[in-house]
């Protein structure tokens, strides 16, 4: 808070300056008076010092007000005051910030015409309460009341003995300024509102001891509006006002009005609302509001017959019938009577409330009418005066009745019909307001048939036409319903039914479109036709009994919004418009809509396919009742990672698969959702894992072998077409051996028979069982005729062997032994004897040496076994070039690495040693038969060339048994050619 | 602070004579002792300045007993006497607070009218214990409520007054609950109420 400042006027300056004043207007103080009798009157409430004195013809007046105690002047100026005519005194009026108890006050005055002044009158001191005499601690101003915004100074005079400490506006200490040796003030400025029971100031001494407080209420001066007189009784006045804002003083301390110069007994009626009554109309009202901060005035003028306002009806009471009543009630007062009035009826029923206004002269009744049937209200009444109306008045207490029963209102009929003429009659329920009652049942007749009674809660009935239909006749049946309660019963309401279904599909389902509020429906008008309308909904997945909603639509409409609170989101309904005439339900038109389209409830039924190096996605239609929205068609995604990935999209419902092209062999999943316009459904996946293509390796196969039989076919061909040349140059003709003894030159068995002393000898190896694996002579009849051969017969039987030879190929060069080196050979006596064959042109297979080096990787005995045979010794190792030696060709050492033979055996005796092989071991399909063939060319064209197929055959070529096969159907091709 | 709560008051009623009648009364006037305290606390709460004031002046509340050493029932009855005192002052508080703000309904106006009837039922309490057929004890209050209030009679006196009141109730039932347990300790034989 700030300090006030002091005026630096000390007692030296101030007596300089009178004494120059005097000076300088020595002349006037001869004309100037001296103000005397100077008086003082306080006004402690207001801090307002009323000073008063004789001051002669002087108009102005210099005022100084000092601090006794101090001599600090407070005041300090030129005042013009007039002489005031009765008293003859001039009188002034002073109001001092701080309270006037605070300190002594000393007052001085002096009379002043322009520069010329008078003395200063003698000194008068207002007395403070301060002074030694009054000892207590005190503080002013007590229990002060203040305007909101306003600044109050406060001043402590510590009592005797007591040193200051500090002043506390409320919780806040505020600094002061010194009056005197006892008196402090402060100052609070902008005063905010104080609570309900003040603001406390409050003095404490140097040891915060409370010495005195006082108290400050902080408010508004009071605020009235809206003031208003009204009249009730016709006589009397009713003033209201509204208090406003709210002032913070109460009690002794609060607003008081008066109205009309009289005190008002206030009455609040309502928030902030106050009324005070006036026994008589006055016409003119003033209402003062005052409080300690102020007063406010307001007016209000009005005549009687313009403010009334009209008490509350009384005694309300009615008379009811179904659809209307009579109410009446009583007024208060008698005047009424001869008041016009308006009064509003207020109807409250199922939850609405109406209001109706009737007139009249003191009216006290009023018909209601176009009330429903067995129905609750609840009426409340109120008036205003007809004539000048200014308010209406207070309602009356609330009245409930019901009104009576009544006949039911005819129902709404429809049928339903199912495939196989049976179906079902329907209606729908009557509303409170329809059954004018309750319901009792209901009466269903059909045609020509007894009427059947139904239970209040039935709102179809099943029907059966099956009999009927097969019957003939009429081509429809009316069923009547009626509804039955209290008061009666309704008027029959009818449907035709088709006994013929005619419901045959149009040629289009138009799509309706919601709206929002139902499917609007348009169809073309037909001039001719002056029948009505049933519009018939019902869901589209619905097949038998279905739940049917319909509405009927008058002749001449157009068009129509199909309206329910029955539609569902995400269900299909068919719409169908029916013509409504005497005969049968005609469907005219139907439609087919969403109230709100949803995505697909459950996903396709997808499978992936491999087509070569495509996939083929199929899948499968979502059923109807699952579509919740017209597919608009499908997305086909591919998942990378987490995250689906587009790859086409399939707006033609009709197909319903997708073949992936250009997809690298690896695993994929799909994804395909079908859409409507609110989404995709969740998708359906699938996953396959794309293989290599296995079908064109397989054609590659196929073609190779088809290749391969077309060439063969070729060579077999171009074969029979040279065979002349194929068997001259392969198979040219032997010329008959030429015996120098004249041999018989006719063909035949050649009976050989070895001497009876021509006996091999057997030279064994202990490891070889040589009985087990001894080559045989096999003669060519018996392996015609039975098979058998002779290594049936032990080799070194004492019974002679016959071998057979057919003596066309005898050789008619002498025989010259192939193996110098074999010359001690015993063959060569069997050489002597037998008939020398020379074999130049055999080919060897390369069988035969696998015959050589069996899988145990023995030598080949069979030499041995077949030389013992051919009477032929030599028996060991090596040992084998006695006898007759084929064309055998030695195999190169390439091809016998792979052999399982654990000793080089290959030296070229060896190697010639091997077994015999017919001419007709080849093997076309062996490549390395082949190469051998290739190899034996040079032999190929030996002039000399035995033509026996079937000699000596080892026992280990059975198992090339198939190319044994195909050699022998190729040399039996090349026998067949020979002319 | 949380109001605690407090057990519903209802009419002051005659007490049941019988050997637990000195214990109730010792309860009531601890009752009454803790509500006094709160009403205090409740009143420095909304009055800021008296925190930390202590008055100097005397109790408002004095007694002059007969004898230097009365009995227990004496001593019982010259506190009835100051009860009585009592209530006239809190009836006197309660009719100038309404008189200066009007009819509130907070904390402290609540406390202040459980206090007032607490003390209403203590007096009937202390009558059943100590009245005679000699010494007719009565319970309304014993005070006009003409006197002035402290200070120069402002609105700052009154509440300088209320704080003494209050103070004075504090003091007194503390002094009720001492005393009355003196007199249970006699007439039980034991100090455990």
């Amino acid at each position: 808070m700030p300090r006030r400042s002091k005026p630096s006027w000390s007692p030296i300056w101030l007596t300089c300056v009178l004494v120059g004043l005097t000076a300088a207007h020595a002349h006037a103080k001869d004309v100037l008076t001296v103000p005397q009798e100077v008086s003082l009157s306080a006004d402690m409430s207001t801090q307002q010092l009323s000073i008063s004195w004789l001051g002669g013809a002087a108009a102005a007046f210099d005022l100084i007000i000092l601090r006794t105690e101090l001599n600090e002047t407070v005041f300090y100026e030129t005042v013009s005051v007039m002489v005031n005519q009765e008293s003859g005194r001039h009188q002034w009026n002073w109001t001092s910030v701080e309270p006037l108890q605070c300190t002594s006050l000393s007052i001085r005055i002096r009379s002043r015409d322009g520069q010329a002044t008078s003395d200063w009158s003698n000194t008068q001191i207002l007395q403070g309460s301060d002074l030694p005499s009054n000892a207590k601690s005190q503080m002013y101003p007590q229990d002060k009341i203040r305007p909101v915004g306003a600044s109050t100074t406060f001043c402590c005079i510590v009592g005797e003995g007591k040193l200051f400490g500090n002043i506390k506006y409320s919780k806040t200490a505020m600094n002061e300024t010194r009056l005197s040796r006892r008196s402090y003030a402060v100052t609070a400025v902008n005063q905010g509102l104080s609570g309900r029971t003040g603001t406390n100031v409050i003095c404490s001494d140097n040891t915060d001891y409370l010495l005195d407080g006082t108290v400050v209420f902080v408010g508004y001066p009071p605020l009235p509006r809206d003031l208003v007189c009204v009249t009730r009784d016709l006589t009397s006045a009713v003033c209201k006002w509204t208090e406003g804002r709210g002032t913070n003083l109460y009690r002794k301390r609060g607003t008081r009005y008066s109205l009309n110069n009289r005190n008002c007994t206030v009455s609040n009626t309502e928030e902030k609302q106050t009324e005070c009554s006036v026994a008589q109309w006055e016409g003119n009202w003033t209402l003062v509001a005052v409080n300690p901060l102020g007063r406010h005035v307001l007016t209000d003028s009005a005549e009687l017959g313009h403010r009334v306002f009209p008490v509350a009806p009384e005694n309300l009471n009615s008379t009811v019938r179904a659809w209307n009543a009579t109410l009446w009630w009583r007024w208060k007062y008698d005047r009424y009577s001869s008041l016009a009035l308006v009064c509003q009826v207020e109807l409250t029923s199922q939850g609405y409330k109406t209001k109706r206004n009737f007139s009249g002269l003191g009216l006290r009744s009023v018909f209601l009418s176009d009330l429903n049937p067995d129905e609750d209200y609840k009426v409340q009444v109120r008036c205003g005066a007809q004539q000048n109306f200014w308010s209406w008045g207070s309602w009356s207490e609330p009245l409930s009745f019901k009104t009576n029963t009544y006949v039911p209102d005819s129902l709404d009929v429809w049928m339903w019909m199912n495939k196989d003429h049976t179906g079902q009659v329907i209606w729908k329920p009557l509303t409170r307001r329809q059954s004018h009652g309750p319901i009792r049942g209901y009466e269903v007749t059909e045609e020509n048939q007894q009427p059947k009674l139904y239970p209040p809660d039935t709102f179809s009935v099943p029907i059966n036409l099956t009999k009927i239909a097969t019957a003939g006749g009429d081509n429809k049946v009316t069923a009547t319903v009626i509804v039955k309660n209290d008061a009666g019963v309704s008027q029959p309401a009818s449907v035709h039914i088709p006994l013929r279904l005619t419901d045959v599909e149009p040629h289009s389902v138009s799509r309706a479109v919601y709206t929002g509020r139902g499917f609007p429906l348009y169809w073309q008008r037909d001039d001719n036709a002056t029948c009505a309308y049933v519009v018939e909904w019902y869901e589209s997945f619905c097949r038998w009994d279905c739940t049917v909603g319909w509405i009927k639509v008058a002749a001449g409409n157009t068009n129509v919004s199909v309206e329910s609170a029955d539609f569902l989101p995400g269900v299909r309904y068919n719409i169908s418009l029916y013509s409504s005439t005497s005969e049968a339900p005609e469907l005219l038109q139907r439609w087919q809509g969403y109230m709100q389209e949803l995505v697909p409830s459950v996903s396709v039924t997808l499978s992936t396919t491999q087509q070569d190096s495509d996939i083929l996605l199929t899948w499968g239609e979502i059923p109807l009742v699952n579509r919740r929205g017209f597919l608009l068609g499908y997305n086909i995604y591919v998942s990378r990672g987490s995250q689906l990935m587009l790859l086409a999209n399939v707006p033609d419902l009709g197909s319903r698969s997708h073949t992936v092209k250009g997809l690298s062999e690896d695993s994929y999943k799909f994804t395909v959702k079908a859409y409507t316009s609110a989404g995709e459904d969740t998708g359906a996946t699938a996953s396959i894992m794309l293989e290599p293509y296995t079908d064109w390796l397989i054609l590659e196969i196929l073609a190779s072998l088809g290749i391969t039989a077309v060439f063969l076919v070729i060579v077999t061909f171009v074969c029979y077409k040279k065979r002349k040349w194929v068997k001259k140059a392969f198979y040219p003709d032997i010329p008959e051996p030429k015996l120098p003894g004249g041999w018989s030159r006719s063909q035949g068995p050649l009976d050989v028979k070895p001497s009876p002393n021509s006996l091999v000898h057997m030279v064994e190896r202990p490891e070889w069982d040589s009985s087990k694996e001894a080559l045989v002579v096999i003669p060519e009849e018996d392996e015609d005729e039975d098979g058998q051969g002779f290594g049936d017969e032990p080799a070194d039987t004492d019974e002679p062997a016959s071998l057979r030879y057919y003596n066309h190929v005898v050789d008619e060069r002498p025989i010259r032994p192939r193996f110098p080196d074999s010359s001690a050979s015993s063959a060569s006596s069997l050489d002597s004897a037998r008939t020398d064959v020379t074999y130049t042109g055999i080919q060897t297979s390369g069988s035969s040496l696998v015959f050589l080096q069996d899988s145990e990787g023995h030598q080949p005995q069979a030499d041995l076994s077949f030389c013992g045979g051919g009477g032929g010794g030599g028996g060991g190792r090596g040992g084998g070039g006695g006898g007759y030696r084929p064309q055998m060709q030695s195999r190169a050492l390439s091809d016998d690495t792979g052999l399982a033979s654990p000793e080089p055996f290959f030296e070229p005796e060896a190697a010639s040693a091997g077994g015999y092989k017919p001419q007709s071991s080849w093997h076309l399909d062996s490549p390395v038969e082949a190469e051998e063939s290739v190899g034996l060319v040079p032999s190929l064209g030996s002039p000399t060339s035995v033509a026996s197929t079937q000699f000596l055959l080892p026992d280990g070529d059975e198992r090339r048994q198939p190319s044994s096969s195909a050699a022998t159907w190729f040399s039996n091709l090349l026998s067949s050619t020979k002319p | 602070m949380a109001e605690q709560e407090e057990p519903q008051i209802t009419a002051p009623d005659t007490p049941v004579p019988g050997p637990s009648q000195t214990g109730r009364a010792v309860a009531l006037a601890r009752l009454l002792h803790h509500e006094c305290a709160r009403l205090l606390q409740l009143y420095k709460e909304k009055e800021t300045f008296f925190s930390d004031h202590t008055p100097d002046a005397g109790r408002i509340v004095s007694l002059s007993p007969d004898t230097e050493e009365p009995s227990t029932e004496q001593q019982v009855q010259l506190l009835h006497s100051a009860l009585r005192q009592c209530l006239g002052l809190i009836h006197c508080v309660i009719l100038k607070e309404e008189e200066e703000w009007g009819e509130m309904e907070g904390d402290y106006e609540t406390m202040r009218m459980n206090v007032r009837l607490r003390l209403e039922h203590l007096l009937c309490s202390t009558k059943g214990l100590v009245e005679t057929e000699s010494m007719i004890l009565e319970v309304t209050p014993d005070h006009q409520c003409n006197e002035e209030t402290d200070g120069a009679g402002g609105v700052f006196g009154l509440k300088m007054w209320t704080y003494r009141v209050l103070l004075e109730l504090v003091h007194w039932a503390d002094h009720a609950a001492q005393t009355l347990h003196v007199l249970y300790a006699e007439r039980e034989g034991t100090e455990d109420v």
